[in-house]
């Protein structure tokens, strides 16, 4: 065995020990170091880079990393065998996920005012924001030798007579504390209810003058990013508010690679740990701490997540999602409590799962809808929910059409050689001087902040704006020279957004033309799922009377850029809206309010899902969009003027 | 109430675009039907038909056709044979010897072959490359240059190598850039738009959609010419207005029906007869969907083809 030390820029060292000829990432993964591998360890996308300290690593040669890197110590975890004692610098921009994300929750005031905005528009709507979860005091006789009623009925007779109702269940978790909570509180206790009609199930029992405190979480599971909301229950108030990377992302960056892990041996345990142990519990534990809310006073929990996030929160086989026919285990479940999956909340809260509605469009779709509230117009509109899989809906109040697109982590600045999610240090906007070629950026952070990579939207800015000052082809090929503009000895073109002197991180940071490419494909898989989706109806896009867009791209999105790189339908930009990370708010709107919940499941019994890999014409409509800003240039008139 | 055939002819036509110079000159393209529809509206230039010749002369060529250019010593005897065959309106050579990855011959001794050829004869000529694109682009570039003034097509840029190739032919030595792609619409416009932004003026741009030999799988060629001409002329896009050229040959003689010798395959009969079935077959089929210009291999099926094609228009 060899001792093998893991160091951070800022945090204490780890050790673990590894058999020699072990693969590194996996002793990183054993250990729970994170090193983000969105390529799940194929040295396909050269993220998982660390610094040799010490030691020595078997370590391939690969494109990911210069000869001069190498030089200096720097190795792809993924391609790298222990085979000596070896010391790793684990460099921040790979731990970056775990603690800094800046995200579509509600970090900035202009996110706040997104989520306020869709609350309004929900309670618009109709929706009613109650929820059946009430606080009641109840004074019981005290027993003694005259009065021997057994504690349980003497409890069900007080809250039948405070409730008016006719039936009262007791679950054990009650039944365990009651004796004990009765006489210490001389039987004056505060209840937890939950009503249903004729019936009141007490969820928890308090002495009297314990606070009582009826709380409840939101939580938007992503495949990257993880955002939750503390609220309390009875006046919708957000007490705490957090987000973090998804802990399953060691494990793959995408859906599939993750329902592969989870096939191994052991795997899905691995995978719903990564999510709840690592990132969940984290995450309650971090706000309740902040806001002073006991996690035994959560008593309602609702999950938004994709079809297969909410099966590996489940601990439920996720494999037949990825497999034809595509038919998962489940689309509603109202089985799961907390104690259920180890969450660290009250154990009998009952967890509330968005509906899911085909094996690529899940809670997080139908949550998100209903903070759309496209339902409740008869407005044409169309909502895109750009994640690692890019969803649609379509609709209006009359039929909603939904499908889903493999956009790849493009967006979240996976599978680009610089691309990072929206934390510190991304890039997240950019134009560029068409005669010098010279970028203006801004930067996620404080003042002063050195770039570190590109996130999404920066992408789109970048490549948007090396296409209109004629940098590159509309294949996103460099077709002007200049000191920005890079060829390897591939013949690979890249354009420096920022030299490693100007930046915070270890090199360069670059988009290349396989960057382009990929982003050119997660554009243009958005792009044709909208013009088949609407070719299935019968539309053109010239019927969209808005367009939501929503995910964790960011609110720095800019939509002029997005239609110009032929990403989103060419029609009036006042038609455009950026309604944050709907798949949150959604959650929010179930959990708070009864009537949300179920016209969640409403909505999603009322979507047709539209399987785009059965319609002839996607592959077709795919090459096509696979262009700046698209192959039948009619499409974008308005750029054409210019 | 009798009938009256509505004509099918287009607003939109396909470019006429010229290949050679001088008497022999020819120009394809220039309809505005559908392939052989006569019927709507004449043709002004019907479809051309091609020899090819190699760079690796007489031996490099199937045994059915090495007989055909008996006594030549040398490519250039075998181009100057090659184009008094019946049916031939213009000559290819194929650099294929420039392949890296096979004779890796330079791109000195292929250009001077290009040259000698070029003397040689005084019909159109096409200049094929060794579909290596790094190579291609290189002897793409200095065929362009020794063939200046020849008015010649050179097959062909793809996207990887269309910015030197296209610059080359089409803007530095004014020849006619052949765009290829591979069996899709998008594609095959996509090239064009990046060949015109270039600076390639659309009547100095032929398209090689790509092609396969007949038999499975080239329904896909098929609707993509299809596709292809309707946008062109029901659309009237521009960017696919550009005359089809369609190498049929070099994909006829490598598939089995027509390599595989009659000990190999007895019950399969001659292989002359299958090798020209399968090269008039291709042809006729390619033509058919829209090719305006065919380039083949055995006389007979020029013959065939051009005989066709003067009963058709």
């Amino acid at each position: 065995m060899y001792k093998v030390t893991f160091q951070f820029e800022n945090g204490d060292d780890v050790t673990a020990f590894a058999a020699p000829g072990e693969n590194l990432l996996e002793v990183a993964r054993k250990t729970n170091v994170a090193i983000d591998a969105p390529c799940s360890g194929n040295a396909a996308c050269g993220k998982c880079r660390v610094k040799l300290a010490g030691g020595e690593l078997d370590s391939a040669k690969t494109r990911h990393i210069t000869e001069e890197e190498y030089a200096q110590g720097w190795r792809l975890s993924c391609v790298s065998k222990v085979v000596a004692d070896v010391e790793i610098l684990v460099p921040d921009i790979a731990s970056a996920y775990r603690s800094r994300m800046k995200v579509a929750d509600l970090g900035s005031a202009e996110e706040l005012q997104i989520f306020e905005k869709t609350k309004a528009d929900i309670a618009d709507a109709g929706i009613a924001f109650k929820n059946d979860l009430e606080v009641v005091s109840v004074v019981m006789e005290e027993p003694s030798l005259d009065n021997t009623m057994p504690d349980n009925e003497r409890l069900v007779w007080a809250v039948e007579d405070a409730c008016g109702v006719s039936s009262v269940k007791l679950p054990f978790a009650v039944l365990q504390k009651l004796a004990e909570v009765l006489r210490k509180s001389a039987f004056r206790v505060q209840l937890v209810i939950r009503r249903a009609d004729d019936l009141a199930e007490v969820l928890d029992i308090l002495s009297a003058d314990e606070k009582a405190q009826v709380c409840g979480l939101a939580v938007d599971i992503g495949t990257t990013t993880v955002s939750a909301l503390i609220i309390d229950m009875t006046d919708g108030a957000i007490l705490a508010k957090a987000s973090a990377g998804n802990g399953q992302i060691r494990y793959g960056a995408d859906v599939i690679n993750r329902i592969i892990e989870q096939q191994k041996d052991g795997g899905r345990k691995k995978l719903q740990d990564a999510i709840i142990s690592e990132t969940l519990n984290p995450l309650i534990d971090a706000m309740c701490g902040a806001s002073g809310v006991s996690p035994q006073h959560i008593y309602r929990m609702c999950v938004a997540g994709n079809t297969t996030m909410n099966h590996l929160f489940a601990g439920v086989d996720a494999d037949p999602v990825r497999m034809e026919p595509f038919i998962p285990t489940f689309f509603e479940t109202d089985s799961l409590y907390a104690q259920d999956l180890g969450l660290h909340i009250y154990p009998h809260a009952r967890i509330i799962m968005a509906p899911n509605i085909g094996s690529y469009v899940g809670g997080d779709i139908t949550a998100g809808t209903l903070a759309s509230t496209i339902w409740n117009s008869e407005e044409m509109s169309l909502f895109i929910d750009l994640g690692t899989n890019g969803e649609l809906v379509f609709g209006n109040s009359e039929f909603m059409m939904s499908c889903a697109c493999s956009a790849g982590p493009a967006f979240e600045g996976g599978d680009i050689s610089c691309g990072m999610r929206a934390t510190d240090g991304a890039i997240e906007a950019c134009t560029i001087d068409k005669e010098t070629m010279e970028p203006t950026l801004t930067i996620v952070g404080d003042e002063g902040q050195k770039p570190i990579g590109i996130c999404g939207s920066g992408i789109i800015d970048i490549i948007s704006e090396l296409f209109r000052c004629g940098i590159i082809s509309p294949k996103g090929k460099f077709i002007r020279e200049g000191e920005r503009i890079r060829h390897d000895k591939y013949g690979m073109g890249s354009y420096v957004i920022a030299f490693k002197k100007d930046a915070a991180s270890v090199k360069d940071i670059e988009l290349t033309e396989v960057d382009i490419d990929n982003f050119i494909r997660a554009k243009g898989a958005i792009f044709s799922a909208i013009r088949v989706m609407l070719g299935s109806l019968d539309f053109d896009v010239s019927m969209i009377e808005r367009v939501l867009v929503a995910g964790g791209i960011g609110s720095g999105i800019n939509m002029k850029n997005a239609v110009s790189i032929g990403m989103f339908p060419d029609i009036e930009l006042e038609k455009f809206t950026y309604i944050g990370n709907s798949s949150l708010s959604g959650a929010y709107a179930m959990l708070y309010s009864s009537e949300a919940e179920a016209k969640v499941a409403d909505v999603a019994h009322n979507m047709t899902y539209l399987e785009l890999s059965n319609e002839p014409s996607y592959m077709d409509e795919f090459v096509a969009s696979c262009f700046l800003p698209h192959t039948d240039a009619t499409l974008f008139p308005s750029l054409e003027m210019k | 109430m009798p009938f009256t055939a509505k004509s099918g002819k287009f607003n939109a036509k396909i470019n006429a675009v010229s290949i050679g110079t001088g008497d022999k000159a020819i120009t394809i393209g220039g309809e505005n039907v559908l392939p052989f529809y006569t019927f709507d509206d004449a043709i002004e230039n019907p479809p051309k038909v091609g020899i090819e010749i190699t760079d690796g002369g007489v031996e490099n060529e199937p045994e059915c056709i090495q007989k055909c250019y008996e006594g030549c010593a040398s490519v250039v005897d075998m181009a100057k044979k090659a184009v008094t065959f019946e049916g031939v309106d213009f000559l290819s050579i194929r650099l294929e010897g420039g392949d890296p990855n096979g004779k890796n011959k330079s791109t000195e001794e292929l250009i001077q072959l290009v040259k000698d050829v070029a003397a040689a004869v005084d019909v159109p000529l096409v200049v094929c490359g060794c579909k290596n694109v790094e190579k291609d682009a290189e002897l793409l570039d200095k065929a362009s240059s020794a063939l200046e003034g020849k008015n010649a097509v050179v097959l062909a840029a793809k996207e990887e190598n269309y910015k030197t190739i296209g610059a080359s032919a089409g803007l530095a030595y004014k020849q006619v850039v052949g765009a290829e792609s591979a069996v899709d619409i998008n594609l095959a416009k996509q090239l064009n738009v990046l060949l015109t932004q270039l600076g390639v003026k659309g009547q100095s741009i032929v398209m090689n959609v790509g092609t396969a030999s007949a038999g499975y799988g080239f329904e896909y060629v098929v609707s993509t010419m299809d596709r292809v001409k309707a946008a062109a002329l029901s659309q009237s896009d521009a960017t696919l207005q550009m005359p089809i050229i369609t190498p049929v040959a070099s994909e006829v003689w490598n598939v089995k029906e027509a390599a595989a010798s009659e000990a190999d395959m007895p019950e399969w009969g001659n292989q002359e007869e299958r090798g020209i079935d399968m090269e008039i077959e291709t042809a006729a089929a390619v033509l058919a969907a829209g090719s305006n210009a065919v380039i083949l291999r055995h006389p007979e099926s020029i013959k065939t083809i051009s005989t066709m094609i003067k009963a058709l228009v």
